[in-house]
């Protein structure tokens, strides 16, 4: 990156399933205003506002404009991304990009969605092209085929997404901005939920959410003078992929194993386990979190689930994985893959409350994922 | 307490119903067109990659090179890769309205390779095991509606 | 800036009311097809090719969510790196821009594409507005601009007559455009007989449903210069947001847009843009727009546009030619009549815009609007040197 580029002030709405309370804007807000908090700036020091999210889910064409009184977009630069899933992510990335080119200072970036509005699978399934939408059933479907094949090939369970979940909500009653706080005490509790499609349960899929996060991100001459503590961008990377006939999950060499082959070579990771200290991942599903293990080179191919079942990726274990509760626990889709890099970035600062991990946490990995298998990587660093 | 929030908000329905009309191209229009007339399916193979491109387009993705003439025939007889059943109503794109799917969604494999999502004709999942072979069923007269003039796939039984 | 970031080469789909015989990809990749050839660039991971695509489309107009995935098969997206922007075209280049100078890509391919042939665009439009209090009205960008265009011609005296001056201008400038959609030559009275759709505005005065796309490849000064003999340099580029609620604006100004042109005029060094600038691609969806994006990018004081039109001053051969290629109204797709202003700009710079090439230009200004009433104004400043 030509100029270093710090996270300097990290913000968090109030993610539920309905926010009927406040609409976008204020929503959005929410996190402005926290986000401007937490970097002690005022907004008239942000110079771009970038607004991103998915349209249809909203039902806002060009919403960064129609939002600009909650985003504090009025007179400044700005833009909207939207590439799917992994929008807020790349939000952030763009926001990188903005500060790193050297043409901007400070810019606050947004990734919102308001999920109780209209119907999330409706949208989801207009991904498809107009001619085979009837032959799509949302992302689930594809999750669910997912799963069906990881048990194949791998010989993992049904209890093994119960551990999944199990992890993800015990993490997420320690995080006050999760969406679902279930209190769930053992597996059990998650064969009891409803099949939403077989093989998926209602509690091995993430929910529909409503919220917002922002982050601000700042030049590095600007952000040694505004915070202690500015949580310094090393990397990221982005892979997309074409539409393959295992949308998720399956055998072959996928977005996320070519990201993260590239990432690490570029900053010399050669043990990801040893080298990066926590990871905030994007997992719809349970069974996605345990390919993801694997497609990350956490654990050897095909044994994410041992992974799982060994209790290492907990909060107090050696190879965190999701202490914020993860997708799982929240899912305002335009505001998630951003929530991984804040999640991240409060980890290092040890500003993550109660779902602080045990270790120090010195290089985390936030990872994004949408569209037809896309991948998005930012590896966050206390120091450079 | 949650339900007492819910009457405080007045809740407005709009119902936003926007109409498009996509076309096929060239590409995709041949395709609709021999699945109309002759019940069979087609791709085209990129000279480069050889890799045979379902649906067919004029470029392709994976090896990023323009495709020429090269129309294949695809068949449609396959193996079933993936099924799963919705448990819940799925939401319809061109009905808008939210309805239980009366069979299995497949992800099946066609012989030559290329990958096809469609329904199965048989409605019961604990028939259904991964690997099946299938064939298409086709409609008594094509729409030139594509993959909907196929009905479903119909579990064939196996060449001994 | 560290260093200078360049137009390699640039395509355009000739402007269609419908082309129903294509898909949206398809139709991109005319465009894209040409710019590949044009470089014989590859998508490539080795750094002697195309790194990156930065694509640009909106859902509302496809109909399909991620309406990137039309273009991905395109654009070598497979296991590279692709973002979406999704405001019109002209942020697409300013992101593309930015994108470069980050260090995290050298070469990058821009393309947008709109069918606004495939629906309708007062519903879509409509859409754009929020929900509440505005959208249960039924506006659309027509309704909006017809009050926008009420407000300022009463204020600052504007007449129909010189709104009309501005159609007959760009839609006889379309003639010399081989890509342009709908030539025509017209008077000011045919254009203010022709039926009445918003008051004031006329059905002359409102761009036609276009459908087509552009693409762009930009790469670093170092690579700029290998990739082509004569790289086009964004020189300044802003954008700037209005309120959105037309009543928090006095919508016979425009403040973002005096904002970004300032801000892009003192990035290129230009302090006089009447004198500087040689050509100017203004996005000017409705005729009274282009009046008052003029006195928005200072071509003259406010409330005087009427008097630069009726000059001739913003003819071809005029001092600054405004549109030579026939603007918006000749046929234009909403979100890539921003970047089909650049692709204008650099075609006026690099001595290629044939029967409307304005003689001898070296600093060209692009300019896209983004929303309802232009909420979103971005202005580029382009050269040759």
């Amino acid at each position: 990156m030509a100029n270093r580029v710090a996270i300097v002030g990290v913000g968090r709405s109030t993610q539920a399933a309905r926010r009927p309370e406040v609409n976008d804007a204020e929503m959005i807000n929410e996190a402005v205003r926290a986000a401007l908090a937490d970097a002690q700036i005022d907004i008239n020091k942000v110079q771009a506002v970038l607004t991103n999210s998915i349209d249809g889910f909203d039902n806002f064409y060009l919403g960064d404009c129609l939002l600009v009184d909650g985003t504090g977009g009025y007179m400044k630069s700005g833009m909207k991304l939207h590439t799917g899933g992994t929008v807020g992510s790349t939000g952030a990335i763009a926001a990188f990009n903005m500060v790193a080119s050297g043409m901007f200072d400070i810019v606050l970036t947004i990734g919102h969605q308001k999920q109780e509005r209209g119907n999330s699978m409706g949208t989801l399934c207009a991904a498809a092209p107009g001619e085979m939408r009837e032959f799509v059933q949302g992302a689930i479907g594809a999750f669910a085929q997912a799963a069906v094949q990881y048990m194949k090939n791998t010989g993992a369970k049904l209890e093994h997404a119960g551990m999944v979940r199990l992890k993800a909500d015990k993490n997420a009653c320690r995080n006050p901005y999760a969406h679902l706080r279930l209190g769930l005490k053992s597996i059990d509790d998650v064969a009891k939920s409803p099949i939403l499609i077989w093989p998926l349960r209602l509690l091995d899929f993430c929910p529909q959410s409503c919220g917002a996060c922002a982050l601000i991100v700042a030049s590095e001459k600007v952000a040694k003078k505004i915070t202690k503590k500015p949580v310094w961008v090393a990397d990221h990377e982005t892979v997309h992929e074409l539409q393959s006939e295992v949308v998720f999950g399956g055998d072959e060499e996928k977005s996320q194993q070519i990201a993260a082959k590239r990432i690490y070579k570029r900053n010399g990771i050669t043990n990801p386990v040893r080298d990066i200290d926590c990871f905030e991942v994007y997992e719809p599903s349970s069974w996605e979190e345990m390919y993801l293990y694997e497609h990350f080179f956490l654990c050897e191919h095909n044994k994410g689930w041992k992974m799982i079942e060994s209790g290492v990726t907990e909060i107090e274990r050696e190879v965190p994985v999701n202490p914020s509760g993860g997708v799982l626990a929240t899912n305002a889709i335009g505001a998630t893959a951003m929530l991984r890099i804040a999640e991240a970035a409060l980890q290092i600062r040890g500003d993550a409350g109660e779902h602080q991990v045990t270790k120090d946490v010195k290089t985390t990995l936030s990872s994004g994922l949408g569209g037809t298998n896309w991948t998005t990587l930012v590896l966050l660093k206390r120091s450079l | 307490m949650a339900d007492e929030q819910k009457e405080e908000f007045i809740s407005v329905e709009i119902l936003s119903k926007i109409s498009y009309n996509w076309s096929m191209g060239p590409y995709s229009g041949s395709l609709f067109t021999e699945m109309k007339e002759n019940k069979k399916i087609w791709g085209i193979r990129c000279p480069k990659c050889k890799k045979l491109l379902f649906p067919p387009e004029a470029m392709c993705g994976y090896c990023f090179t323009e495709v020429k003439d090269d129309w294949e025939e695809i068949g449609d007889e396959g193996t079933i890769v993936q099924f799963t059943k919705a448990g819940m109503p799925i939401f319809d794109n061109r009905t808008g309205k939210f309805a239980f799917s009366e069979r299995p969604l497949a992800n099946i494999q066609f012989d030559k390779g290329p990958y096809i999502m469609h329904w199965l004709e048989e409605k019961d999942i604990e028939k259904l095991r991964l690997g099946m072979r299938v064939k298409a069923v086709w409609r008594e007269q094509g729409r030139g509606r594509g993959y909907e003039d196929i009905m479903y796939f119909r579990i064939i039984e196996e060449k001994k | 800036m560290s260093e200078r970031i360049g137009i390699v080469a640039v395509a355009q789909t000739r402007y269609h009311p419908n082309r129903a015989e294509v898909k949206e990809g398809e139709m991109a990749y005319e465009a894209i097809k040409q710019v590949l050839q044009e470089t014989g660039l590859k998508y490539v991971n080795d750094g002697t090719g195309i790194d990156a695509a930065v694509s640009c489309s909106q859902d509302y107009w496809d109909g399909r969510t991620i309406s990137s995935l039309n273009v991905a098969s395109f654009l070598g997206t497979h296991f590279r790196s692709e973002e979406k922007v999704a405001s019109d075209g002209i942020n697409a280049v300013f992101y593309a821009m930015m994108h470069i100078l980050s260090g995290e890509h050298d070469t990058v391919i821009v393309t947008t594409h709109c069918k606004e042939s495939m629906t309708s665009p007062s519903l879509v439009q409509n859409h754009a507005f929020e929900p509440i209090f505005m959208r249960v009205l039924g506006l659309d960008f027509l309704s909006a601009a017809a009050l926008q265009a009420t407000r300022y011609m009463s204020k600052h005296k504007i007449t129909p007559e010189q709104c009309a001056k501005v159609v007959v201008k760009n839609r006889g400038n379309a003639k010399n455009n081989p890509y342009a959609q709908a030539p025509m030559s017209l008077t000011v009275k045919d254009v203010l007989n022709s039926k009445m759709l918003a008051d004031p505005i006329h059905d002359l005065d409102a761009k036609p449903v276009s459908d087509g796309a552009c693409v762009m490849i930009m790469a670093r000064e170092g690579k700029a210069k290998k990739f082509c003999k004569k790289p086009i340099w964004i020189t300044g580029v802003s954008n700037c947001y209005e309120a959105h609620y037309l009543g928090d604006r006095d919508l016979a100004e425009c403040k973002a847009l005096t904002k970004a042109a300032k801000r892009a005029y003192k990035m290129a060094g230009i302090t006089n843009p009447l004198k500087e600038i040689d050509v100017a691609e203004i996005s000017e969806k409705f005729s009274y727009e282009e009046l008052l994006w003029m006195e928005g990018l200072g071509f003259c004081e406010r409330g005087g546009a009427g008097k630069v039109i009726d000059s001739g001053i913003t003819k071809m051969g005029g001092k600054l030619p405004v549109n030579p290629s026939g603007g918006c109204l000749s046929g234009n797709p909403t979100e890539v009549a921003g970047m089909t202003r650049v692709v204008e700009a650099v075609l006026q710079l690099r001595n290629q815009a044939g029967a409307r090439q304005v003689p001898d230009a070296r600093v060209a200004l692009a300019h896209g609007t983004s929303g309802v009433c232009g909420q979103l104004q971005t202005v580029m400043i382009l050269s040759n040197s």
